[in-house]
């Protein structure tokens, strides 16, 4: 027997042992510390939560994903603000136990409450609330961190500590929106060691350091973060009914990306919590007896803006015809369940200033068609869509991606306006291809709008060029520009709401603006036996006060 | 014995790729500094492809209709993370970085790219190992099964599985797993993705296709073996079966059957991508899934210099294998 074929057969013999051994290490690796783990989340303990999320990809810079739709749910049981502002958007004492506003409401003193502390000892007084107030105004754009977006920093002058616990906040301006701000989920209380690091140390959700009900245990990259109660915790919001520490005494967020798997996870008993799972499976969890929560935040209805200087929507029939020529009750009983309800105005029903002007874009065919005649839309393109000079009357919608349920709701539109002879195309496109396409580009005619709000002030700052100009109508809608002013200058609750009405209905009656339903962005399968658990102004939750019932 | 009649047409490749004749240390030097370049030109091209789709994920999340940023904030922050400069000048600071061990942070969540990557793999790797070790062992049992089972429909519907396998794409058998594992019998968590029967599943998953190309060409080898001189003559003896293709047929078919199970160790981690997404394990194929959707370049640079590097190093690995395990292909012998 030759060398070479000794030296290959133990080269064959070393390969099959090593490739057994190599492969029994991450075998036993996995095996031996979550073989019992295994179906264990759906075994947890009584008071331990489990949540499945599609994703917790957006990272831990409070300033980059404290308004997301999914580490929101995070940060939420982690920190505390200095209001709490509700579904209704009421203002209630939270850090900030009590306040004073000057008439014209520049001027705001703000009263903290005494021995409230951050999870690493730090006191939550007014130094730290300083250093975070000039996080969500300004920022360190320099250093890659954004100022929180929604907090009316373009008004804000400075703030001062007048005694440890009592901070004055002035603006140059009157600023109605300051207060509810406060409890908007972008105004997170941060430990100012947190404010002060770097981007990539605050990367690290360990280095987070918040006053909320729970602290962080572990976390692991896109896969699971695990809280555990803080056992000194007690200053939550009274409006949440609870006192003391959290009942419960863990939550684990579980990343599960696909829809249908969480959805798979809540119906075999795995998980207590599914997170935005399809709409239309939503009935039979309700058959069989789970809780689904569809909180409605502040802000505009789920709708389109159209700009006013992209064909066809540069007349204003035709902009109406589309708004008449939707169905909408079909879309709610296609798309969504009896949770979802149609659009009233387009703001949500719960901004406290909203009036129903639902007669001012309620489905209306015979009244689109007629508009579209008298539009000069008369005559036919080969297909039977409507034409005029040889153009075919027609657009592209681009679902949001931030709403689930958009792709076939926008797919019903286009059956909707193809019978009025309007060719609609749809099409999916991923966050930063819609982005570019939809919201960066000034060609795109008419853009889907998904966005929550806690002040009614915000609309200030998207109807014309000084703003975000949703409408391309620039200053040439003096109706417009004038209401515009009044919202944004009203130092009175009871004043502004009439001009809001105003502006509401000259935008309606302009069809700048397209409602479709209230805006549902966030679906909660629950477990039956979860109670105690209440939905802030944005509709992300608070676990503080949730319990298991253990039968 | 010579196993020259059962070497599959593959296992000729590497004696047109060893040249001269330098040793093995220099055919290893060599093929190193081939697969360098090939790194740094995936990195370079990948670079500017991604340079030449629109967006990004800081645009992205500055240009959030939920975010409301000036014009002014959203040009500092851009210009923080160099999105202001050129795409050459990226590429160049980029490619700088990433020489020295610098990979930069993910544009998507701020964190070090070796962070997010270096958390993934073990979750990867421990899916494809323990896929593969399931693949070899499921084409073991079919390859054995077909000499050991009597001509027949048996035989037949055996030797006919490898390509059902092949043909079943595994998404598919992976939400049947889920299905009816999961779901119907609660036998692993889709919570717990990384509990030891949660891994076997998704392992299972990857490794049935897999498994089929392994099987194909060990059954072929088997029954190659089956028909020399020496295998007839030992069942001519009155050798039981199962000791004819333990004893004489088994060793001289492994040889190209390890050949194809390097081959598919590539397909076994391109195959974790898509088996993680199904059941959500944070591997590299999360990662690299993600980065793709929010067009998060720097870590998508790192997933594909990963690659690039895993499919290299095995791809040496492999050639430097036959060297071993053949002497006829080494350089000395290849210049005779």
């Amino acid at each position: 027997m030759s060398a070479s074929t000794l030296s290959r057969r133990h080269l064959l013999q070393t390969l099959g042992a090593g490739s057994l051994g190599l492969a029994a290490l991450p075998l036993a690796g996995c095996a031996l510390p979550s073989a019992f783990a295994d179906g264990g989340e759906g075994d947890a303990a009584d008071d331990e939560l489990t949540f499945l999320i599609s994703n917790l990809d957006g990272g831990w810079v409070p300033s980059k994903s404290a308004i997301s739709s999914y580490e929101a749910n995070v940060w939420q049981q982690l920190t505390d603000k200095l209001v709490h502002t509700d579904a209704d958007g009421v203002v209630s004492p939270w850090i900030a136990e009590s306040w004073e506003q000057d008439a014209d409401s520049t001027e705001f003193v703000l009263h903290l409450r005494e021995g409230v502390t951050f999870s690493d000892g730090t006191p939550l007084d007014a130094a730290a609330v300083l250093a975070n107030l000039e996080s969500w105004a300004v920022g360190r754009p320099d250093d890659g961190l954004a100022p929180v977006g929604l907090f009316p920093g373009g008004t804000y002058e400075g703030a001062e500590a007048l005694d440890p616990l009592t901070v004055r906040v002035t603006f140059t301006a009157p600023t109605l929106s300051f207060l509810p701000t406060l409890g908007y989920h972008g105004c997170q209380l941060m430990a100012p060691a947190s404010i002060a690091a770097s981007l990539e140390e605050q990367s690290d959700l360990a280095n987070q350091i918040g006053s909320g009900p729970f602290v962080l245990d572990t976390w692991a990259g896109n896969d699971h973060v695990r809280l555990v109660r803080r056992e000194d915790y007690d200053w939550a919001p009274e409006v949440l009914g609870a006192s003391g520490p959290a009942t419960l005494s863990a939550i684990t967020f579980r990343v599960l990306p696909d829809d249908t798997l969480r959805a798979s996870a809540a119906r075999a008993g795995q998980t207590d919590i599914a997170y935005n799972v399809n709409p239309q499976v939503l009935d039979s969890f309700t058959e069989a007896g789970f809780v689904i929560e569809v909180p409605r935040y502040l802000g505009f209805v789920h709708g389109f803006s159209l700009r006013t200087n992209v064909a066809p929507f540069d007349d204003v029939r035709v902009r109406q015809a589309v708004t008449r020529g939707i169905d909408r009750d079909e879309i709610l009983r296609t798309v969504f369940t009896d949770a979802w309800e149609s659009a009233t105005s387009w703001l949500q029903a719960g901004v406290p200033e909203t009036t129903d002007l639902t007669e001012l874009f309620a489905y209306d065919p015979g009244l689109a068609a007629q508009l579209l005649d008298e539009a000069g839309w008369t005559d036919r393109t080969e297909d039977g869509f409507r034409s005029k000079d040889g153009t075919e009357l027609g657009f592209t919608i681009y679902p949001t991606p931030y709403l689930t349920g958009s792709v076939p709701e926008a797919e019903l539109i286009s059956q909707h306006l193809g019978r009025l002879g309007i060719r609609v195309s749809t099409q999916r496109l991923d966050i930063p291809t819609w982005t570019e396409r939809v919201t960066n580009n000034p060609e795109q005619g008419i853009s889907p709008v998904t966005r929550s709000f806690v002040d009614v002030g915000t609309v200030a700052g998207v109807i014309t060029d000084e703003g975000e100009d949703w409408f391309a109508v620039g200053t040439s809608d003096e109706e417009l520009v004038r209401l515009r002013d009044e919202v944004a200058g009203a130092a009175d609750h009871d004043e502004r709401a009439a001009i809001v009405e105003q502006l509401s209905r000259h935008v309606l009656e302009q069809a700048y603006f397209i409602p479709l339903e209230q805006n549902v962005q966030r679906i909660y399968v629950q477990s039956p036996q979860l109670s105690g658990i209440t939905f802030n102004a944005v509709a992300i939750p608070s676990y503080h006060a949730a319990r298991k019932d253990p039968s | 014995m010579s196993t020259t009649a059962t070497l599959p047409e593959s296992t000729e490749a590497p004696r047109r790729t060893v040249r001269s004749s330098r040793g093995l240390l220099g055919a290893a030097v060599g093929r190193s500094a081939q697969a360098l370049v090939v790194i740094v030109l995936a990195y370079v091209l990948v670079f500017l492809v991604l340079a030449a789709i629109p967006g990004d994920p800081v645009s992205a999340q500055l240009d959030n209709p939920q975010a409301g940023f000036s014009d002014a904030e959203k040009a500092r922050i851009r210009s923080f993370h160099g999105l202001d400069q050129p795409v050459l000048v990226q590429l160049v600071v980029s490619l700088g970085h990433a020489v020295q061990g610098d990979l930069g942070l993910s544009m998507a969540t701020s964190q070090p790219v070796t962070q997010v990557i270096g958390a993934a793999i073990p979750s990867t790797l421990r899916l494809a190992v323990t896929a593969l070790v399931l693949a070899v062992a499921l084409a073991a049992a079919l390859g054995l099964a077909t000499r050991l089972l009597p001509e027949g429909r048996l035989n037949d519907l055996v030797r006919s599985l490898p390509t059902l396998f092949l043909s079943t794409p595994n998404f598919l058998i992976g939400l049947v797993l889920i299905q009816v594992l999961a779901v119907q019998l609660g036998l692993f968590s889709l919570v717990d993705s990384e509990g030891f029967a949660s891994t076997v599943a998704a392992a299972l998953t990857l490794a049935i296709p897999v498994s089929a190309q392994i099987a194909q060409v060990f059954i072929t080898a088997l029954d190659e073996s089956a028909g020399q001189d020496y295998a007839e003559v030992a069942l001519a003896r009155g050798l039981p079966p199962a000791q004819v293709v333990l004893r004489h047929l088994l060793r001289p078919s492994l040889l190209p059957t390890v050949t194809v199970v390097g081959l598919v160790i590539g397909e076994v981690l391109g195959g974790s991508l898509i088996t993680e997404t199904i059941f959500g394990r944070a591997g590299i194929g999360m990662v690299v899934q993600k980065a793709v959707a929010t067009q998060d370049v720097s870590v998508l640079l790192a997933a594909v210099v990963l690659s690039a590097l895993v499919f290299v190093v095995v791809n040496l690995v492999i050639d430097l294998l036959y060297l071993l395990l053949d002497p006829r292909l080494r350089p000395s012998e290849v210049s005779r």
